[in-house]
Formats: C-alpha cells, sequence, structure tokens
C-alpha cells in the first residue's frame, strides 16, 4: 500500500505542471482548447528525441524543446484568436492527431510506435522514494506558482476575458497578449512534466500521449473545479490513485482498460452534471 | 487517377453521410456531438452481431443497426444533450467526451479489439470507367447519392424540411410561429445518429470495424462541417468529399515524380489542409447567413 501511495504521489506530482498549465487555459480562461497532449508531445519528443537519438547535450536539447514547445504555444494561442471557440475546440483535437501522427510515422527520428528506451534518469532520482521527493518539490512550487499567478492582474485578466472579452478589451486588457501568456505557460508546464514522465519510465512512448491522456486532463480539472488550483492538485491526486488503483482490481487483463474507461466516462459526466453551472458560467449582467 | 478519384468517391460517401448529418445537428442545436464515431461503430457492430452472431438475413440486420443507432443517439440526446445545451452552448462537448469514453468502453468489452467485417471474405471487383470498384461499394455510393437526393427533397420541398429550416435560421422565432423545436431537436439528432449507423454499416461492409477508429472519424467530420461553413449541409457534404479526395490524392501521386507521401500521414496532412483553410477563413467556405428581424 505505501508503495501504492509513493507510486501514485510521483504520477501526480510530475503531471501537475502539465495540468495547471491546462488548467489555466482551460479552467481559467475557458478556452476550448483540447490540444494541450500536442505540447506534451512536441516538449517530449524535442527533449529526448535530440538527447538519446542524436547525443546532443541535455542543456542544449531542453533548449530546442523548450522553444518548439513555446512556438507550438503561440501557434495555439494564434489560433485561439482566429478561430471560433468550437472551431478551436475541434481543431486543437485535429492537431494534436496530426502530430501524434507525424510521431507515429516518422520512424527514423521517432522510432514509431516503439518509442525512445532508455532514457537517463540522474542518480540522485535513482529509487522511487527520492525520485518522488524530486518531483513533489517542483510539482508543489510549480502549483504555488500558478496559484500566485492566479491572484495576480494576469488572472484577473484572463478571468475578465473568459466572462466579457468585449468588456475586458473596453478596460484595455489585451486578449491576444494574455491568451498567449496563458498558452504558454501551458507549453512551459507540458515542457516540465516531459523532463520527469519519461525519465520515470525510462520509456518515452507515444501511446502515453495519445487521446485519452487528453480527456484525463479535461477529467481532472472539470472534476477538481475549473480554474481552482488546489482542489485541481486534489481531484489529480484520487483520479490518479483511481487510476493506478483500478490496476489491482482483480479483474482479467482485458478488461481493466475498458473498465477504465467506463468509469472515467462516468466520473466526467457527473463532474459535468455536478458543475454544469459553474464550468461556462453565463456572463453576469448590470 | 481515376482509380484515386474512385477512392475518394468511395470514402467521401462515408463521409457525407455521417458529416451531412452533424451539419443539421450543428445547424439546429448549436452543439458539437464528440461521440459521434462511437454512434458509427455502434451501428456497425449491432449490424455484424446480428448478421454474424445471431445468424439474421443481412437486411434485417441492416435495419437492426440503424435502430441501434437511432436508440443510443435518443438517449444519448436525453440524457447528455438535453440537460445541458440551453445552460450553455460549450457543456455538450465535454459531456459527449464523456458518453464516448463509455461506449467504447462498452464496445471494448462486449466485441474485444480485433477487426471485425460484416461480410468477410473477397470482393466481386469489377472495373467502371478505368477505376476497379466492388459491387458492394457501388451500392452504397449508390445508396449515398439517392439518400442524400432524398434528403434534399424533404428539406427544400416539404413542410417538416421547412420547420427544420426555420429552426437552424433562429428557433426562437420559429418557436413563437408554433414550431415545436425541441421536438424537431430531437428528431435531427436521432437522425444524424442514423445517418451515423448507416456510415458505420457502410464501413462494416466495405472494410472492417474496429474500436479505435472511432475518434478520427468523428474528427475528420467535424472538419467537413467547420470547413464547409458550420450548420451549412451542403457546405459539409462538399467538404467530406473535398477531405476524402485530399486524402487518396495525397498518398496516390507521385510527387513531382521523386517521391510517394507515405500512408500514415494520410489523414495528417487532410486535417492540417483544414486548419490551414480555416486560418485563412475562419468561417469556412461556405458561410451561410442567418436572417435577423
Amino acid at each position: 500500500m505505501a508503495q501504492l501511495i509513493l507510486f501514485v504521489s510521483a504520477f501526480t506530482f510530475l503531471y501537475l505542471p502539465t495540468l495547471l498549465g491546462y488548467n489555466l487555459v482551460f479552467g481559467k480562461g475557458k478556452i476550448l482548447h483540447f490540444g494541450h497532449g500536442a505540447l506534451g508531445l512536441v516538449a517530449s519528443y524535442g527533449l529526448w528525441t535530440i538527447f538519446v537519438q542524436f547525443h546532443v547535450p541535455f542543456l542544449l536539447s531542453a533548449l530546442f524543446a523548450f522553444c518548439i514547445v513555446t512556438a507550438a504555444a503561440l501557434l495555439l494561442a494564434w489560433l485561439s484568436l482566429r478561430l471560433e471557440p468550437d472551431g478551436l475546440g475541434v481543431m486543437s483535437i485535429a492537431l494534436h492527431l496530426a502530430v501524434l501522427a507525424v510521431v507515429l510515422n516518422w520512424q527514423s527520428v521517432t522510432r514509431g510506435a516503439l518509442g525512445i528506451p532508455q532514457i537517463p534518469r540522474p542518480d540522485f532520482m535513482g529509487d522511487l522514494p527520492s525520485f518522488t521527493l524530486v518531483v513533489g518539490i517542483v510539482g508543489t512550487l510549480w502549483a504555488v506558482g500558478i496559484w500566485l499567478l492566479n491572484r495576480s492582474s494576469f488572472g484577473r485578466a484572463l478571468e475578465a476575458l473568459a466572462e466579457h472579452p468585449w468588456h475586458a478589451g473596453a478596460l484595455g486588457i489585451s486578449r491576444r497578449r494574455i491568451h498567449s501568456i496563458a498558452f504558454v505557460i501551458a507549453g512551459l508546464g507540458a515542457f516540465v512534466s516531459s523532463i520527469f514522465f519519461p525519465m520515470y519510465l525510462r520509456l518515452l512512448s507515444p501511446s502515453d500521449y495519445g487521446f485519452s491522456a487528453m480527456i484525463f486532463y479535461v477529467l481532472v480539472v472539470v472534476a477538481g473545479g475549473p480554474g481552482r488550483v488546489w482542489s485541481v492538485v486534489t481531484a489529480a491526486f484520487f483520479l490518479t490513485f483511481l487510476r493506478e488503483g483500478i490496476r489491482f482490481v482483480r479483474l482479467p487483463a482485458d478488461m481493466i482498460g475498458p473498465a477504465q474507461l467506463i468509469l472515467f466516462g462516468l466520473i466526467l459526466f457527473a463532474a459535468v452534471w455536478w458543475r454544469r453551472k459553474s464550468i461556462f458560467p453565463p456572463q453576469r449582467e448590470v | 487517377m481515376l482509380q484515386l478519384f474512385a477512392n475518394a468517391l468511395i470514402a467521401g460517401s462515408l463521409a457525407a453521410l455521417i458529416a451531412g448529418g452533424l451539419a443539421l445537428v450543428y445547424g439546429t442545436l448549436g452543439v458539437f456531438n464528440l461521440a459521434l464515431g462511437q454512434m458509427v461503430l455502434v451501428g456497425g457492430y449491432a449490424t455484424w452481431w446480428l448478421y454474424q452472431i445471431a445468424g439474421l438475413s443481412l437486411v434485417i440486420s441492416i435495419f437492426g443497426g440503424l435502430a441501434a443507432g437511432a436508440l443510443v443517439s435518443w438517449l444519448a440526446f436525453e440524457v447528455f444533450i438535453r440537460p445541458f445545451y440551453k445552460l450553455h452552448r460549450f457543456l455538450p462537448l465535454v459531456t459527449t467526451i464523456a458518453l464516448s469514453m463509455m461506449l467504447d468502453g462498452c464496445i471494448l468489452l462486449a466485441f474485444g479489439e480485433r477487426p471485425k467485417g460484416i461480410l468477410p471474405g473477397a470482393k466481386q471487383m469489377m472495373e467502371v470507367a478505368g477505376a476497379r470498384i466492388s459491387v458492394e461499394q457501388l451500392i452504397m455510393i449508390t445508396i449515398t447519392v439517392l439518400g442524400l437526393v432524398c434528403f434534399a427533397h424533404v428539406l427544400h420541398a416539404t413542410a417538416i424540411g421547412r420547420r427544420i429550416r426555420a429552426v437552424v435560421q433562429h428557433d426562437h422565432a420559429a418557436m413563437s410561429l408554433g414550431i415545436p423545436a425541441l421536438t424537431l431537436h430531437r428528431i435531427v439528432f436521432i437522425l444524424s445518429g442514423v445517418l451515423a449507423a448507416c456510415g458505420g454499416i457502410y464501413m462494416g461492409i466495405d472494410t472492417t470495424l474496429t474500436p479505435t477508429i472511432a475518434f478520427s472519424i468523428t474528427i475528420k467530420a467535424y472538419a467537413a462541417i467547420i470547413a464547409g461553413g458550420k450548420g451549412n449541409f451542403w457546405g459539409a457534404i462538399f467538404c467530406a468529399y473535398l477531405i476524402a479526395l485530399l486524402e487518396q490524392l495525397l498518398v496516390g501521386v507521385h510527387w513531382f515524380g521523386t517521391f510517394y507521401v507515405p500512408a500514415g500521414y494520410q489523414q495528417t496532412v487532410a486535417l492540417l489542409f483544414i486548419i490551414v483553410l480555416l486560418v485563412v477563413k475562419p468561417s469556412g467556405l461556405f458561410t451561410s447567413t442567418s436572417r435577423t428581424a
């Protein structure tokens, strides 16, 4: 049991930067964006392909990954300004699928569906407790940073834009600037998570970045309360525990995946039902 | 080249069936249904089960598949759409993601991951204007075209079609004239489910059904309706065929006489094309303007 809790904690902490980044865009900003998985893919493959496959020094690889994930985040921000919300929702999924298809098919560089094995982990994070401690510190610092950001003028501007873009614009809030910053922070979160996640598994696999991962982000944000920080962190712990804990239920191996899907579908539906008036709240009128 | 056009016609007919119903749903309700691909699979798998396992005749199995599609879409409307779409039109986008997960799980539990074909075995091929096409494909293209013609007649030349178009243009104004908008919303949603099930049956007969294809079907259908101008029925049909043609041309043409694009990129480039198109023209190719008082 202690091992399971440690394992779930490690998983939750390493997911926190990307989850809270997504929460900023989808939860706080109410930007109907379902392409966050594409940012994770770009960051992970940008970093680990260059580092493991082409033996470029880690810092240079990280810098490269950071640059391309920022560019991808800015592209999504630009699409959010250009397209209507529901168009962005569907097109961001399309972008995610397109990036995934490139990863799966560009086998000479990415090794396709096999993924990239032998991702190194530093010695000081060699065992599970020390790894959990490091990602715990990083995850907590990230959560505190996002919480402070939410309470800053940037957070209020993002919230104002989510509620009424015209009125916010009339108050001098630049939608272009705020959306770009929100997407870049989300990209940075994806970048931080993509450093630790393959390191933990010692494998970079495209199956970890499929649309089911994206659905998990949506589930955590909706269940936790869109835009909130600490309740999303709690939801992340709970849902990760549920997701990993179901593996220990005595079910035939081929039933675990479908059972997870049905269970998470029910939780997502229940969460939307519970929060149906607050996920996309109606505009306040004076 | 003719073979590529024939392939595009086959794939486009399947996509048009699905996207057409969706365009109407978007026009009348203003909502997206991300469980559409799963509804396609429900129709296909139900037909497969009735024909291959229950041993019923193909015609009865097809009607059974269509009924299963209608039933699931009706339940989806009552549980996952109706309680939410008046609160905010984006809520069903999230609730239908939940529905898609549940349907995916149920399909995987009931039918497993292995591909299933309604009519397995070699197809009877024939040559039409230099392109090789199976009898089943020819029948399905004909049925799709006939179905679309019938649909056009209902939509543009009957009382119920006029009511649907009135609700598409302005549901509140239509309700004030005594048109039961909620009933029409329900009918249109179920109709889109039946068309999706029809697409699943088409796919199960032409190729095979696998649980993993649901999501790419949904996204391609939505790419067609967004690129066609949201809510524009004929724009969606046109773009469904256009995307299918692009996909075929992409992998079938020997580009610059030097290389072929690998088949794995077929969907990617079509989706990227739609994204580029939307960036240039965000309202889609055929924008339909609604009248205002």
